[in-house]
């Protein structure tokens, strides 16, 4: 796999077509794991998408006391092994994103793979596929590579460089969620 | 404590060594003085050792993980506490009643999957545990009189039976039982991974399948022999006795290694009760920046300690660390970071406005105003011919 | 023919135990493209699979289509007919509701006359449906009252474009043209929430520069990104239309070629809008004078526009004139009949666009023909067998079936694939109706508010149990494919309409076997009418992803670009909008201080009957609620969470209350999709259009109290 999953905030309407995709995504046991969330709806419409980053070294493996967080040759993170986990959640607190759920229930975690049925054949996840204004997209790595670069190259354009004084204005734009 | 460490390679050498001394010594209370060895057991014999070291040698890497070793460290502490008495015995009783005896939490993932799992947790428990009690001779009958058997125990002599009592049947056919409760939930388990498409997505043959073919193989063989010489006068006896005891040699050798080593690690889910919830679902350390509750702080200062051990930096610029915010508060600070959003811009009287002019997430195109001065009648024409 | 259609190079998941049928999704005018995945062995629907090679939407689904397949194998499905017996839903057989019909309908005709009888049809159904529905009331019941539920959703649209252009098609262009467009003027359009699939084309057109001006009273998600957002108080689209018209000729953005060969009243045009200076404009609209003069700069100087309006604008009683009006904004551009530019409307029904032009609107013949016409009468009347003396007369609108029920000429009605005891303005006057009725049946698929006033409820199949056609917002006919059998003893609509037709003694007129047959007839209905589809085949849907009518012969391509050189009036050019201020039929008052405003959220479709019982829509909004800004909102103490009462001249309801500044400070929004009493239609003024006779649902006075949560929670 060498497509990446790609998050532009900004264009997020809100709908949450991804979160009833994930439902609907092989052994995902009709429970969605990503999220879709005002920033802040007093102020603004403005949702935001939120997924697993797929970490290449993740925080929730490193904390997961009983060695439950696997991932595959293909670098998707997997949700705990339901055999392993004992369910104590330090995943959920480990993660620095936010991203692995906890049921109660069934005393497991469980987050995003990539739908990895979908995407270890290089078929766009569900919430990808599904997304109506491409706020989450499955491109390869040099697409995104050629979108920050565009950004770049329009904002030198329109004259405006990072300086000292501004500069945490440009934060990074880009939002990939490796695998590759 | 520490002189003795260093007379051995590793730590972990230095306990399996003291294991195998304390089966050996086992073995010697058991069959006194060693007089009761059942030299046909000898094979399982030598695995049921290589199992034991390799349990150790499997139990102590793991152990070493930063992150287990943080939760055992608290456990152990939390257990010397004389304040935590009750709730420590509760959190043990309980987990190990309803985790462990009655694996509840697997019922709630489907009636089928709890049965399945029940069936073959027990029935290899019991297996191994009337094994073990053969091989290593810590359990042996003795013929007190021709109608009645004494199961002698570390060589002390506890039950007497009538040879042949409905109980002494049991117990003879203990390894029987076992065998068939593992059969049936082992068959209940490949049925489910051939047949379901969400367990399909993530399993691994060699990881997930093997070891139930294994262990269809063990019980396969096993049954077979009890069929052998109940029917069959033994025919093919030897043979397929020599060919069980080969499948049990493979899955001692592979248990520490693969899937079915979640078993000895599973009694750490006592550590949740004991260490961070007390009550299941009752959160008591409050988010830094929303104040909802959503842990426990010795649990938000072990995460921090594990990701500390291992060099992981989530600390933020005014001090806090990330697992001092709720998961819900944590995202959204990664997204007010990138949407530039930290600050409110803006009239504080209108909806707050997402963009800054610079380029960033999303519609990375801005026309110069120019373009559209540019956009005469005449231009437009021009490009409608074109 | 395969029922898996998919371009080479396409990847699918597809499941070795599973087949896709290619389809479309149930719900609204975008028809999005979507396989359905069946079980091999069991013919079960087990879930959804992309269809990235559909053109218009190219995989992308919202929440409600994602889900739309969980509707067919819904428990909550009629699967048998039900005939109420002593106030309680009896099951029964198709043959023992099916007499009880025949008698009752020959009964109160003989009594009463043939107009005693009434059909309320709808459009989420195909074009071989609502085809049939409009012949089923005029040949098989010979009733002249008949109408349907798009008069609540289009016709402000339809009255708008014949007006000025003389055809109603929803879009003069393509979607995906709109990737190439320069600049959008959208008003009265949550497009965001309700075609979320279409923001694709926008935010593409976004990428590569194009500039967004959004006329809405909340900041939606598209106003959110807009680089005007114009923030009208509802129903005062006519005075910004007319002042946007007053920049573009006063700062010379007028296309004066393309105005003087093609369009009509320009002079007069440029006499009724001189008024409307922005500082007029901006007095009536409340809209910042410098917000207006930018937009008009926006607009006024893009090489490509496309001018795109919904039910903000048409759901007013001033909706045709809004219609024309937005529309002479695209002609004074030149912007009609040329690459990724013009003019839609976003259609709200699934297949609004078809549905109407087929002959369900009461003054309509198939083919878009007038029924006032007897040119058209004569020729519908041979297709159809029938005498032209015979062919009832043109009926009333929707909403005025329900005032010929208060006056006891509607003795009995049958509703298809409609819910108007929900989405009708002003409920408790159609509540009234349903009950003075002597007899109503209902054909639907689940229980809807309506059915529970029926007295023979009559199981139609889902959208997935059938074949047939559906005309998306585009213009666009496509294919929708049966999946599965019909569920339990359920019948197709047409199937439905048959029988009774044959009861009623006129089974020769309504000889089909398959929804194929319908589809040939209907080409042969619509040949020669403004609609044409007579040279649309189901295999060249197929072939060619849908076919774009009018398209007269098999060998056309079909008119993806409407009006390149001429437009559909008699003297082939667009007749400019000239009207003058009007305010809406309601404005606050003393006594109703505040402007209440209706619409969607994106999980709910409608009368919220399909979308009300899928899990996952529920979740995430289960009931209504009122949006209010801030600084109204502590006009009355009232925070987030808190009830207030929402009162208007008709009715009252209490609903929660949520606050956002991204709303005008005068005006409270209510979402429309619940039913009895938390229908917010109980409050919304039934003021018709004078010409399309659409209910003004988006305007009406309000007042507010605060009030406490209701005792028995909502769930």
């Amino acid at each position: 796999m060498n497509k990446i999953m790609y998050l532009e905030f900004e264009r997020c309407i809100g709908c949450r077509a991804c979160l009833a995709a994930c439902r609907e995504c092989g052994g995902h046991d009709a429970k969605e794991r990503n999220y879709v969330e005002y920033v802040d709806f007093m102020e603004s419409r403005q949702t935001y998408p939120m997924l697993c980053m797929q970490c290449k070294d993740p925080a929730c493996a490193r904390v997961c006391p009983a060695n439950a967080i696997q991932i595959t040759e293909e670098g998707v993170v997997l949700s705990a092994m339901e055999e392993k986990c004992i369910g104590c959640r330090n995943c959920t607190f480990g993660c620095p994103f936010g991203i692995p759920k906890f049921d109660f229930e069934e005393n497991k975690m469980y987050k995003c793979d990539m739908c990895y049925d979908r995407s270890k054949h290089d078929i766009a996840p569900m919430c990808a596929s599904v997304c109506p204004s491409e706020a989450i997209r499955f491109i390869d790595f040099d697409e995104m590579q050629e979108l920050r670069r565009k950004r770049t190259q329009m904002n030198l354009i329109e004259g405006k460089k990072p300086a000292e004084h501004d500069k945490w204005q440009y934060v990074p734009e880009f939002f990939g969620v490796y695998s590759d | 404590m520490k002189q003795l460490e260093r007379s051995f390679y590793s730590k972990t050498s230095m306990y399996s060594f003291f294991v195998i001394v304390l089966l050996f010594f086992s073995m010697w209370i058991g069959t006194s003085q060693f007089k009761h060895i059942d030299m046909a057991l000898i094979g399982y014999m030598i695995s049921s050792f290589i199992f034991a070291i390799g349990l150790t040698v499997r139990m102590c890497s793991w152990l070493i993980r930063p992150a287990t070793h943080q939760v055992i460290k608290r456990s152990f502490k939390n257990l010397k506490t004389k304040e935590r008495k009750k709730r420590n015995i509760k959190s043990i009783a309980t987990t190990a009643f309803e985790n462990i005896v009655l694996q509840k939490f697997i019922f709630k993932r489907g009636l089928y999957r709890g049965i399945q799992h029940f069936l073959i947790a027990w029935g290899c428990i019991g297996s191994f545990a009337i094994t073990f009690g053969l091989t290593f001779g810590w359990m042996h009958f003795d013929l007190i009189d021709p109608d009645t058997y004494q199961i002698i125990v570390m060589g002390i002599p506890t039950i007497i039976m009538p040879a042949h009592g409905i109980f002494a049947e049991m117990v003879y056919n203990g390894l029987n039982i076992t065998a068939l409760m593992v059969l049936v939930g082992v068959i209940m388990a490949i049925t489910r991974r051939i047949r379901s498409k969400d367990v399909k997505v993530t399993q691994r043959v060699e990881f997930d399948l093997f070891p139930l073919y294994l262990l269809l193989a063990v019980t396969g063989t096993g049954l077979l022999l009890t069929v052998l010489y109940t029917f069959l006068e033994g025919w093919m006896h030897p043979y397929m006795s020599l060919v069980h005891q080969v499948t049990v040699v493979v899955l001692l050798i592979y248990f520490p290694f693969g899937k079915l080593f979640h078993l000895p690690i599973r009694p750490l889910a006592t550590a949740v009760p004991l260490n961070y919830q007390e009550t299941v679902k009752v959160d008591t350390r409050a988010c830094l920046k929303c104040n909802t509750p959503y842990s426990s702080d010795d649990q938000i200062e072990d995460v921090k300690g594990i990701l500390g051990a291992q060099a992981f930096d989530l600390k933020l610029a005014d001090g806090s660390y990330l697992s001092d915010y709720c998961p819900a508060c944590r995202r959204r600070i990664r997204v007010m970071k990138q949407l530039n959003m930290e600050a409110p811009l803006g009239n504080p009287y209108d909806p707050v406005q997402t963009r800054n002019g610079i380029h960033i997430s999303g519609f990375g195109k801005k026309r110069q105003d120019e373009f559209y001065n540019k956009a005469t009648k005449s231009d437009s024409k021009q490009e409608e011919r074109v | 023919m395969s029922e898996f259609v998919v371009k080479p190079g396409v990847k699918n998941l597809v499941h070795d135990d599973e087949k896709l049928v290619t389809t479309h999704c149930s719900y609204c005018g975008m028809q999005c493209g979507m396989h359905i995945r069946v079980h091999k062995k069991t013919g079960k629907i087990m879930g959804v699979e992309p269809r990235y090679d559909w053109p218009v939407t190219m995989g992308k689904m919202c929440p409600k289509g994602v889900t739309a397949y969980q509707q067919v194998q819904h428990p909550d499905r009629i699967k048998r007919p039900l005939i109420k017996k002593n106030g309680k839903f009896v099951e029964s057989s198709w043959k023992e509701a099916l007499d009880l019909i025949e008698t009752k309908f020959k009964e109160l005709q003989s009594k009463y006359g043939k107009d005693s009888l009434s059909v309320f049809g709808g459009v989420s159904m195909t074009n071989e449906k609502c085809y049939l529905v409009g012949k089923y009331a005029r040949v098989a019941l010979g009733t002249r009252y008949i109408d349907y539920n798009g008069r609540f959703c289009m016709s402000s649209a339809a009255g708008g474009f014949i007006k000025t252009f003389g055809i109603d098609r929803g879009s003069t262009l393509p979607w995906p043209e709109l990737e190439h467009s320069d600049c959008f003027f959208m008003a009265g359009s949550n497009t965001a929430e309700c075609h979320p699939t279409s923001i694709q084309w926008f935010w593409k057109a976004k990428d590569k520069g194009a500039k967004m001006i959004v006329v809405d009273p909340r900041e939606t998600p598209t106003a959110r990104v807009a680089d005007v957002h114009l923030d009208l108080k509802p129903g005062t689209d006519s005075a910004l239309a007319n002042g946007m018209m007053h920049l573009i000729i006063r700062e010379g953005y007028v296309d004066e070629d393309y105005v003087r060969e093609r369009c009509n009243n320009y002079e007069e045009l440029k006499e009724a809008v001189k008024l409307f200076t922005p500082e007029y404009t901006s007095e009536i609209t409340g809209v910042a004078v410098e917000k207006i003069v930018k937009a008009a700069h926006i607009y006024g100087r893009s090489p490509r526009s496309v001018v795109m309006f919904a039910r903000g604008v048409e759901q007013q009683s001033k909706g045709v004139d809004n219609v024309a009006l937005y529309s002479s904004m695209a002609l004074l551009r030149g912007q009609v009949g040329k690459f990724a530019s013009g003019v839609a409307t976003f259609t709200g029904q699934g297949n609004g666009q078809g549905g109407r032009e087929h002959g369900q609107k009461a003054d309509l013949l198939p083919g878009y023909r007038k029924l006032t016409d007897p040119e058209a009468v004569k020729y519908i009347s041979s297709v159809w067998g029938i005498n032209p003396e015979d062919m009832p007369k043109p009926g009333v609108s929707a909403y005025e079936m329900f005032d010929e029920i208060q006056n006891g000429n509607i003795r009995a009605m049958h509703v298809i694939c409609s819910n108007p005891a929900v989405s009708a303005p002003n409920t408790e006057h159609i509540w009234s109706g349903f009950r003075k009725l002597d007899f109503l049946v209902v054909s639907d698929f689940f229980l809807s508010e309506t059915a529970e006033f029926a007295d023979v409820v009559l199981p139609a199949t889902s959208w997935a149990e059938d074949e047939g056609t559906t005309t998306n917002l585009e213009g666009r006919v496509i294919r929708i494919r049966k999946v599965i059998e019909p569920v339990g003893e359920s019948k197709p609509d047409w199937l439905i309409m048959k029988e009774i037709a044959e009861r009623m003694g006129k089974g020769k007129h309504f000889n089909y076997d398959n929804p194929g047959e319908i589809f040939e007839e209907l080409r042969i209905a619509s040949k020669g009418g403004k609609a044409d589809y007579s040279g649309i085949t189901y295999d060249r849907i197929v072939k060619e992803d849908g076919v774009f009518w009018p398209c007269p012969s098999e060998d056309h391509p079909g008119t993806p670009t409407m009006f390149k050189e001429r437009f559909d009036t008699p003297d082939g050019k667009a007749n400019l909008a000239v009207v003058n201020w009007k305010p809406a039929g309601e404005y606050p008052t003393e006594d109703f201080p505040h402007i209440l405003t209706t619409g969607r959220v994106v999980y709910h479709y409608l009368s919220g009957n399909q979308t009300r019982r899928i899990d996952f829509l529920m979740e995430q909004c289960p009931v209504p609620y009122a949006e209010m800004h801030p600084e109204l909102a502590s006009q009355y103490n009232l925070s987030s969470g808190d009830y207030v009462r929402l009162t208007t001249r008709r009715s009252a309801m209490d609903l929660e209350v949520r606050i956002t500044k991204a709303i005008r400070n005068d005006t409270v929004f209510v979402p429309y999709h619940w039913g009895k009493e938390l229908a917010v239609n109980q409050l919304t003024n039934p003021c018709l259009d004078p010409v399309s006779r659409m209910p003004e649902f988006k305007v009406c006075a309000v007042k507010m109290q605060k009030t406490a949560a209701p005792e028995a929670s909502l769930k």
